[in-house]
């Protein structure tokens, strides 16, 4: 009797505290989705009020597409291209900028972070205009053979396009994050160890990396994720284009669901890639968090 | 006590709140319109604003597609919030997606009065008319008369060119003028939804040979390599690649600068519909003399596109018969009807937001010289089918195959095998 009276308690508290929050998220969140697994049985046009059961047909599909294949290869290259030079330039940023000597460390922190305050539409615009016309007018006059075509159009470096977009989108915000971990590392460890003669280096090797851990699984499961739904900038830098050979995994599923108006096998892919993701994701959690040690 | 009080109180506001709501309802038509040509956004939502003050308690809203989007998006997602608009501007060739929710209109006026084979996209195989034809379009080569003018020295004349043959002649001289001949915009729908579509126009002036050469593609018993249309209007392309401003990097091209170019004449010839014409306008410095040349594809002027330039109805309007009350839907009908008959409706819709209209009783025209164009071929009967009815992402696919070919990564064959292979596997 007592327990099923703290019970009830528990969940007048919960729903108190978080009953409007579940509530969203079930119906948000959780409904579409599955609502949305049920329509990868079917061969739904998304307007027709009648459709039929297909089965696993739309997975077959997508199994055998080798262009969504091929566009999830070219999306893991871009994840990983953009969480290695990401994270990396982020954390050199951020420890740049959080010593003590260094002169307008605010002022370069906002810079730096601004970025990721432009949406994603409007960057890719910015950027659209200084790879095709800004580099390609400075290549030309100063007769940089490289700069002289536009990145954007030639199918073998538009992907860099992407990646450095995201990487100028993305690092300042990693930096803040590296900086929020960066000043919770208790001075005295780092005073010890200059007390025990370890270098600039040693410390940051063995010291400061292994605490920052923590902000790192942030960081990387934060970039892995945004790279993976990667749409805005996709959609105004390049449009997929030239040719669809920087169409990432999210612009092709949308094209496959409302402009080739197949709703189903688009749903079917993108259920595909949350598993992926999901479990892309999952994994490096677990196995960055084997990396966290205690202070 | 008080409790009885509060629920007493309550149930009064209530009541009144609902008679005042039903009340407002019965003078007040609010209809709202998905507009999908976003050139005329500004125009559209003028016109609602001035249909709103001279009708007695209709009020009209005009929402957009957003950049980049399809219609047939933006349209689906309205539909599943059950938030439909009582009107919505979608693309030809999505109009019988939605033939269950979209009213049938056969018994309005204007279907009398509307041009031939306009409603041909709009009507359903069980004869319900289900779409107002809402703008002509045309394309092919628009001229700037000047730089063509300064090129052949005098007078240019658009009759002279219909053959491929001449269109070279036509290209030397500009270049040899100092300018650039032409600029192709890379833009996948350009290329795959109006530049090939030629090959299918040019199969035949009949609609249905055209659709039979669309079923041959699909079971694979047409082949482009054999069909000459297609290796003439590849011919051309090849022409135009030979001359394109962006030769050098020629996937580097954007559409606004095909605008810029044009209406500042740095090249004589930009391939582009009419639809072009207010950005154009920004930058026009040929004091508005353009034109409409033929895509000419063979040597022989007889042949079907050499003289003639594709038009037809790209968008359409439908009226929801499904999630708007029956006061929406006849506020809906009456605001095309006004649309048609109106003196003042005609006015706005054709002079200020740049539309050709698809009927026979209006006579006023657009001022931009596209649509003047345009509506000379209509008149002079020069036109051929601007082919709509292709897969949704047939622009796309297509549209990526002809950006490998104009930027030469891959040769005619393989492009031919690539759409070969797209109309296949549908």
């Amino acid at each position: 009797m007592a327990t099923e009276k703290r019970f009830s308690d528990k969940l007048k508290t919960y729903l108190l505290f978080a009953g409007p929050t579940t509530f969203v998220f079930l119906t948000v969140i959780i409904l579409p989705f599955l609502f949305g697994i049920y329509l990868t049985l079917t061969n739904w046009d998304g307007i027709a009020k009648t459709y039929t059961f297909v089965r696993l047909d739309n997975y077959l599909t997508v199994f055998k597409d080798p262009v969504f294949w091929n566009s999830f290869l070219l999306t893991v290259r871009y994840v990983l291209y953009t969480v290695v030079i990401v994270n990396t330039l982020g954390f050199i940023l951020a420890y740049a900028l959080t010593g003590n000597n260094v002169r307008g460390q605010n002022l370069l922190r906002t810079g730096f972070f601004i970025p990721n305050l432009i949406g994603g539409i409007i960057l890719g615009l910015v950027w659209k205009f200084i790879f095709s016309t800004v580099l390609v007018f400075i290549g030309r006059s100063l007769d940089i053979s490289a700069l002289s075509y536009s990145w954007v159009a030639n199918p073998n470096k538009v992907l860099w396009t992407l990646i450095i977009v995201s990487v100028w989108q993305y690092s300042g915000y990693m930096m803040i994050i590296f900086i929020a971990g960066l000043s919770n590392i208790p001075r005295d460890l780092i005073e010890a160890a200059t007390i025990d003669g370890a270098s600039g280096f040693n410390r940051l090797r063995s010291i400061v990396l292994p605490l920052m851990v923590p902000s790192f699984i942030v960081t990387v499961f934060l970039t892995i994720q945004r790279g993976f739904m990667v749409y805005d900038v996709n959609l105004a830098l390049t449009d997929g284009g030239p040719f669809k050979s920087s169409e990432l995994i999210s612009m092709h599923v949308y094209k496959k669901a409302f402009l080739a108006q197949q709703y189903g096998v688009g749903q079917s892919q993108a259920f595909l890639l949350f598993v992926l993701v999901a479990a892309i994701s999952l994994t490096q959690v677990y196995f960055t968090k084997k990396l966290e040690v205690e202070a | 006590m008080s409790r009885i009080k509060l629920g007493r109180l309550m149930l009064v506001v209530a009541l009144v709140l609902s008679l005042s709501s039903a009340a407002v309802l019965a003078q007040n038509v609010e209809i709202t319109i998905l507009n999908s040509k976003g050139e005329i956004q500004t125009q559209l939502e003028e016109i609602a604003r001035y249909y709103t003050s001279i009708t007695d308690g209709v009020s009209v809203e005009v929402i957009a597609a957003g950049v980049g989007q399809s219609p047939f998006e933006r349209a689906v997602a309205l539909y599943a919030s059950g938030n439909a608009p009582a009107l919505l501007m979608l693309d030809a060739g999505d109009v019988l997606l939605f033939e269950d929710r979209a009213l049938a209109l056969n018994d309005e006026k204007w279907v009398a009065d509307a041009i031939a084979n306009s409603l041909d996209m709009a009507t359903h195989a069980d004869g319900r008319i289900l779409a107002f034809p809402a703008t002509v379009e045309g394309y092919g080569f628009i001229y700037n008369k000047p730089v063509l003018d300064n090129a052949v020295g005098g007078e240019f004349d658009p009759k002279t060119i219909n053959t491929f043959d001449s269109l070279r002649q036509l290209f030397e001289q500009v270049a040899g003028s100092g300018k650039d001949a032409l600029v192709i915009a890379p833009e996948d729908w350009s290329l795959g939804a109006h530049f090939f579509a030629l090959a299918y126009a040019a199969q035949s002036a009949d609609f249905a040979t055209i659709n039979e050469f669309q079923a041959g593609l699909k079971n694979g018993t047409v082949r482009l390599a054999e069909n000459a249309a297609a290796n003439g209007l590849m011919d051309t392309f090849d022409l135009m690649k030979e001359y394109n401003y962006d030769r050098l990097d020629p996937l580097a091209g954007l559409y606004d600068r095909g605008t810029e170019l044009i209406g500042e004449g740095e090249v004589g010839i930009w391939f582009m519909g009419n639809w072009a014409w207010p950005q154009i306008n920004d930058f026009d410095k040929a004091d508005g003399q353009y034109g409409f040349l033929p895509v000419p594809i063979s040597n022989n002027p007889a042949d079907l596109g050499n003289t003639q330039i594709p038009v037809g109805v790209t968008k359409y309007f439908i009226v929801d018969g499904e999630q708007n009350s029956a006061a929406q839907q006849q506020a809906a009908k009456d605001f095309l009807n006004w649309l048609v008959y109106d003196p003042e409706g005609q006015r706005r819709f054709v002079v200020d937001a740049n539309i050709i209209p698809a009927f026979k009783n209006i006579t006023i025209t657009p001022a931009d010289p596209l649509a003047a164009s345009i509506l000379d071929y209509v008149q002079a009967e020069r036109t051929m089918n601007f082919v709509l009815n292709l897969p949704p992402d047939h622009w796309a696919q297509v549209g990526a195959s002809m950006q490998k070919y104009l930027g030469g990564f891959i040769d005619r064959a393989t492009f031919f095998q690539e759409v070969e292979a797209y109309w296949q596997g549908l």
